[in-house]
């Protein structure tokens, strides 16, 4: 496969489930796969499925097996069960887990069992991984004890690879107007991106924020942004909203593009994630680099990236907690630029390029060094559409 | 910034972190940390103001809950048979629509070319599903039927017992209760707390403290000076209750009305949730003060009656508690103090 995006040379290749647009998974698996050829190695990416949007941008995993090379190093990008672990289980090169969390199928049970089934089916598929693996790369600590826990015998943290200067761009000019012209009529604007599922704790938000208008603010807002998977789950919080007489205060966003999540975050005075489970959490990075504090649930990873960056709640402090909490930071100027100082820190420490280099100098062990060397693993950007010339292959 | 490790895990280290950083990141979880200690004392003003009671967020819980599915802890099984019948049925007519041009007409082409192909799975699978919730409507009225049998059996649960004087803050063992619990290694738990009477008088004494019982319109009318009063049944409590979570457990006016099994439940329930070092502290009846005219009506109607002070000695001990029997000044009630782990518990 030589020609397969840089010069002839060590190959260390990804695969995926499924290649999506605006996904933290997908999004890492593009930057990536910048970052090794950036380093001197010819890379490219396997994928079950592709969105329309990134088509021309991965080859189908069947293909690999015609397209191998000796001296190949695999990596998987594993967050869910996909026949992708099957096929990567009964090849014999070096493979290296990077692993996003698997949200456990407890999380799911009661609402969707279908979803629940296929997050057990994803443990089982890490535990039948990880003791091959010769590197397990994690984004977090938190992340890192399931792949020890699954036998990983070689693990190093390595943070999610994510362009933090897209919260800073041009917002939608047309999402940006509406949201100021909701905010012309007074009250704080509450903002969560992810899923909707029952995990991520909307429900806990919108009694959050219920409380918060009782006690501090009552034209106080609550925007969800994240795209709804569970029917189910939206159908309950729709109805619990409308219940509590909330309708007009929140606003399920549903999945948006790049500059529509931008003008959220530059028009949101508070981040606040109520979530019991998270492997990272890179909306909360996301956040303080568009200047947006933070408060949040220590659940999961959510303690190790918040840091000192972000007011840290207990796992089980109630809604009226969460309000005073952001009652302060709406009413202390000077908490609020002591969490934005610390939230930009905190965000730099996460920057593209030192988290590239930090994934390239993780893999040297296992792929040799970077033809390229790990300095060269710098101004990675926004992937582009760039063609794939792949000899022998996409023809 | 990674840190590869054999075997075990540990955190990502910044290793490239100054002194300084580390002397200015203490200094801001420290700063940090007060912030937080504020927050908490603004919601226990809060509560104890009135503006937003305990007992309105665990009505936003109950809320959220209605609208939770069928299989969620609001489930009732007709409910879960109506969604398995509306799912029995299979369509093998797909959906066409499309988002792109000329894709609804391939699909429609497709569906046409496979259609007999999808009838005949379908008819089978659907045959297969109707099979499946014939038999779970058969074993519904099978487990119907079995649960009116269970209830025409049913052994009422203890209710509460209170007689003046010796329930409230004047009976001779309210004031030796906060030295008996003064160093429980974690909350204290009152049961069946009434109004709060005793929860009071902990917090009075610097103890985190608080309360359960089944009466509601008690605890409402109680709960509104921020005292941390529930809405529940001891049993269902401690259920929700995570294991080794509360230092002292205290409970009045509700263990000697209960039935044997119902008892038995509660003292493996008080067990698990008691931390090492706890005390749990009985409160009962005597059997003369049972018999007595002035006991309440509910006495007649419960389900257990008072044991022996020695015979709660024989239950704790065998269970590892060290025990100490306190008995009243005339005979009509008594304290039961017992240590978790086999310390024998101080008593004046």
């Amino acid at each position: 496969m030589s020609g397969s995006g840089g010069p002839p040379g060590p190959a260390v290749h990804q695969f995926v489930p499924a290649l999506i647009p605006r996904d933290a998974t997908g999004s890492h698996t593009l930057l990536l796969r910048q970052a090794l050829r950036a380093a001197g190695w010819r890379s490219e990416i396997f994928a079950e499925a592709t969105h329309d949007e990134l088509a021309g941008q991965s080859i189908p995993v069947e293909r690999y097996a015609e397209l191998a090379e000796p001296g190949d190093v695999l990596i998987y990008q594993f967050s869910t069960s996909s026949m992708v672990a099957d096929l990567l289980a009964e090849r014999t090169e070096p493979l290296v887990l990077d692993y996003h969390n698997v949200t456990g199928p407890e999380h799911y049970l009661p609402w969707e069992p279908a979803t629940a089934r296929r997050a057990a089916d994803a443990l089982a598929q890490l535990r039948q991984l990880a003791p091959r693996a010769v590197l397990g790369l994690a984004d977090s600590p938190f992340n890192q004890a399931d792949l020890v826990a699954a036998g990983c015998r070689r693990t190093a943290v390595v943070p999610v690879l994510v362009d933090y200067d897209r919260m800073t761009e041009p917002p939608d000019p047309r999402v940006a107007g509406r949201l100021a012209a909701r905010r012309s009529a007074g009250g704080a604007d509450w903002l969560f991106v992810g899923r909707l599922v029952p995990s991520k704790g909307q429900h806990e938000l919108v009694k959050a924020l219920w409380a918060y208008r009782r006690l501090y603010d009552p034209e106080a807002r609550l925007h969800l942004v994240g795209s709804a998977p569970s029917k189910r789950y939206l159908a309950a919080l729709r109805a619990f909203i409308a219940d509590l007489g909330l309708a007009r205060a929140v606003r399920v966003a549903g999945e948006v593009s790049d500059a529509s999540l931008a003008a959220h975050f530059q028009a949101a005075d508070v981040y606040v994630s109520l979530s019991v489970h998270e492997g990272f959490g890179v909306p909360l990075l996301e956040a303080m680099a568009a200047g947006v504090p933070v408060v949040a649930r220590a659940h999961g990873a959510v303690a190790g990236t918040v840091g000192p960056a972000g007011l840290l709640l207990g796992a089980d402090d109630t809604p009226v907690t969460v309000a005073a909490a952001v009652h302060r930071i709406r009413s202390d100027p000077a908490l609020a630029g002591h969490l934005l100082a610390a939230g930009y820190r905190r965000v730099a420490e996460h920057s593209l390029d030192r988290s590239a280099r930090a994934a390239v100098e993780a893999l040297a062990p296992v792929a040799g060094p970077p033809p390229a060397g790990t300095q060269a693993v710098t101004g990675i950007g926004r992937p582009g559409p760039g063609p794939l010339t792949v000899a022998g292959g996409l023809r | 910034m990674s840190s590869i490790t054999e075997g075990e895990a540990v955190a990502d280290g910044g290793e490239d972190a100054t002194a300084a950083d580390l002397v200015a990141e203490a200094e801001a979880r420290a700063y940090l940390a007060q912030v937080m200690a504020d927050i908490d004392e603004e919601v226990r003003r809060r509560r104890a103001s009135g503006d937003l009671p305990a007992r309105v967020e665990r009505e936003l819980d109950s809320l959220f809950l209605q609208f939770s599915p069928v299989a969620g802890r609001s489930g009732n099984m007709a409910e879960v048979l109506r969604m398995v019948d509306a799912s029995a049925y299979i369509d093998p007519v797909v959906p066409v629509g499309s988002a792109k041009s000329g894709g609804a007409v391939v699909k429609k082409g497709v569906r046409q070319l496979s259609l007999w192909y999808m009838s005949w799975i379908t008819a089978q699978v659907g045959q297969f599903a109707a099979s499946v919730t014939r038999a779970l409507h058969l074993l519904d009225e099978e487990v119907t039927e079995l649960a009116r049998r269970v209830e025409d059996q049913r052994v009422p649960s203890a209710p509460v017992i209170e007689r003046p004087g010796v329930h409230g803050p004047t009976s001779w063992w309210a004031a030796d209760v906060p030295g008996l619990v003064a160093h429980a290694p974690g909350r204290v738990l009152h049961a069946a707390c009434g109004d709060g009477w005793l929860v009071r008088t902990l917090a009075a004494a610097g103890l985190d403290a608080y309360g359960t019982d089944p009466r509601g319109d008690r605890v409402e009318r109680a709960e509104t000076d921020g005292t941390d009063l529930r809405d529940e049944p001891l049993l269902g409590h401690l259920e929700a209750t995570a294991s080794a979570s509360l230092g002292a457990i205290v409970v009045s006016g509700l263990i000697e009305a209960m039935a044997p099994g119902e008892r038995d439940r509660l003292l493996d329930l008080i067990d698990d949730r008691l931390a090492p070092g706890g005390t749990l502290v009985v409160h009962s009846l005597s059997l003369k003060a049972w018999g007595a005219d002035d006991v309440p009506p509910e006495v007649d109607l419960a389900p257990g009656r008072p044991l022996r002070p020695q015979t709660w000695s024989h239950l704790l001990e065998a269970r590892g508690y060290g025990v100490t029997l306190v008995p009243g000044p005339d005979g009509a009630d008594y304290l039961v103090v017992a240590m978790a782990g086999a310390g024998v518990p101080a008593v004046r």
